[in-house]
């Protein structure tokens, strides 16, 4: 009995040590390689580079035009942030807090646009109508369309304002605050943590996505993010003389969503059931 | 505050979620729901044709093909993502040191860029200077390495990048569903000298049968779903050997001319009625899926 537990152990632990490796293993193989040089990466002979080639970064950065789509990255994910927390907590706060004809009705409007998601078919209805006000030269088109998609933000925010007591709200409105003066002093300050949670996952995914981007900078290579501009590398002539430059370009791309996943690992997993990734 | 005061207040805080939603989410799904009755390219006028678009699906061999492979694709994804989250999810419920830390590691993959590492996969998988296969060519595993992203094995290399993405967050959602088992019907059951697997077979997966059947119907959506990461590694190809459902959709209205790809000119109207009969496909398997699951919970 002793020896079978033993044995189970050790089987048990090959197994999760295994999958864990295949795991980290393609991360690693990134990370490791964006400090390769080319001829090192295409020869797959060694683990670790032979030697670090730092320069890797600074010519991606230059060369293959990295600053500028970190620029775009940043700017994309940063408003849609913005934009899309200010949007769904004032809705959450309303819905929540107050009574008015048609609140039904949104809902059943917010949960409809979050299981219903057509994909590639909206793609081409949201671009001619940013052609129409002229918001299809600039990323305000992508922002815009990443705002309009906040729904599960929205229930996360929502459910997190039931938490917040109405007392605090009727002790304001007695005092003389207006609803809106409440929403931004009070309502706000103590909405923080679903805020932080919901600025998590919006960044994520803003700074994740390929395909808006992607259709939005088809004619205008200056505006496009990380993940178009890197996989715009695959196609070029000599994709296969730019491998490196892919790898510190992915590093580039990685790294900042994975330090925040480290840090904030916990709301992570917790409320990765708002999220419909896989 | 009197009442139209307070109606006005609430619309005006309503408003600017309602107008994104209403614009950019509700519109675009009317815009394709008219325009799969018409003959319509993206310029010129549109016009209509009835019925005419669903006929010409009906002998489009492309799209069959693509709905085809999108069956094995997303087949071969769920027996793979699956039955491995849902170990792995048993192992670490339970009082294992390290578990924190192997949570975080097999969630991992699902914070990066889907297309980002379709990118590094590619570089991996590569046939000709594909990092694994000059790595099995080199220490003698292989003579000419393997054609990860030729017709033979393509089909297999996507689907095992899609598990390679997928797998931790159902891992992380099946763990949610043990975490609502109350830990004394283990007790009891381990009194009665059940056995690690015993309990797992007969408390574990009894339990944990109403998250499965959502985290399933879950997991085939989001397969018959899925085109991104097959877009950025293969376009599709070889000779649409990875051309799924939603791709195929996709260059219907975003001709790029990559992979086998065929569709060379824009066709809105088409397209719409595409995704339409794409989403009708969908809504069966998952109606299908629903019901039989819920006569298996009968049965038992």
């Amino acid at each position: 009995m002793r020896l079978r537990t033993i044995l189970g152990k050790i089987i048990l632990w090959i197994f999760l040590l295994a999958v864990a490796f295949i795991t980290v293993i393609p991360v690693v193989i990134t990370i490791l390689g964006s400090f390769k040089t080319n001829a090192e990466l295409t020869a797959g002979a060694t683990f670790l580079p032979e030697s670090w080639h730092f320069s890797n970064y600074a010519e991606a950065w230059s060369q293959a035009n990295f600053s500028r789509y970190t620029l775009n990255s940043l700017i994309v994910s940063l408003a849609t942030v913005a934009g899309t927390l200010l949007v769904s907590s004032m809705a959450a706060y309303v819905v929540d807090r107050m009574d008015f004809a048609g609140k039904k009705l949104y809902i059943g409007l917010q949960s409809f646009t979050m299981f219903v998601a057509v994909g590639a078919v909206v793609l081409r209805p949201q671009f001619d109508l940013m052609v129409k006000l002229h918001l299809h030269n600039s990323l305000w088109g992508v922002i815009l369309i990443l705002i309009s998609a906040h729904a599960s933000i929205f229930f996360i925010l929502f459910s997190f304002m039931k938490g917040i007591p109405r007392e605090l709200d009727e002790a304001a409105l007695i005092d003389g605050c207006s609803p809106g003066r409440t929403f931004w002093r009070i309502i706000l300050p103590l909405l923080g943590p679903g805020l932080g949670v919901g600025a998590l996952f919006t960044f994520r995914g803003a700074w994740n996505e390929y395909l808006l981007p992607l259709v939005f900078t088809m004619t205008k290579p200056e505006l496009q993010t990380l993940t178009v501009g890197l996989a715009n590398l695959k196609y070029g002539i000599s994709a296969a003389s730019q491998t490196h430059y892919m790898m510190a370009g992915a590093c580039l791309s990685i790294l900042p969503i994975l330090v925040a996943y480290l840090f904030a690992n916990k709301s992570f997993m917790q409320m990765t059931a708002g999220s419909l990734k896989g | 505050m009197n009442k139209t005061k307070h109606a006005l207040f609430s619309y005006s805080f309503i408003f600017p979620s309602a107008l994104l939603t209403l614009v950019l989410g509700i519109y675009p799904i009317a815009w394709a729901f008219r325009y799969m009755f018409y003959d319509y390219k993206g310029f010129g006028t549109a016009r209509f044709t009835g019925l005419a678009n669903f006929s010409r699906i009906l002998k489009d061999t492309q799209f069959w093909d693509s709905v085809v492979n999108t069956f094995v694709y997303a087949g071969g994804k769920l027996l793979i993502t699956i039955p491995l989250a849902l170990l792995l999810a048993a192992i670490l419920n339970r009082g294992l040191r390290g578990r924190q830390l192997l949570r975080g590691i097999f969630f991992m993959p699902t914070v990066i860029s889907t297309a980002v590492m379709a990118v590094v996969f590619f570089t991996i998988f590569n046939s000709y200077n594909g990092i694994l296969n000059q790595f099995l060519i080199r220490s003698g595993l292989s003579d000419s390495g393997v054609d990860w992203l030729g017709p033979k094995y393509a089909m297999l290399t996507v689907i095992l990048v899609a598990a390679w993405g997928a797998v931790g967050n159902y891992m992380l959602l099946f763990l949610a569903g043990l975490q609502n088992i109350p830990e004394d019907v283990y007790e009891a059951s381990s009194l009665d000298g059940a056995g690690k697997i015993q309990q797992f077979r007969y408390v574990t997966l009894p339990m944990l049968g109403p998250v499965m059947q959502m985290v399933i119907m879950l997991a085939i959506i989001t397969a018959l779903k899925g085109y991104e990461s097959i877009m950025v590694l293969t376009e599709g190809g070889p000779v649409g050997k990875t051309e799924v459902m939603f791709l195929y959709l996709y260059k219907l209205f975003f001709p790029v001319g990559g992979g086998s790809a065929a569709v060379q000119v824009q066709e809105f109207g088409y397209g719409s009625a595409v995704a339409f009969v794409s989403a009708v496909i969908v809504g069966m398997i998952s109606l299908i899926y629903f019901y039989a699951s819920r006569r298996m919970n009968q049965t038992d």
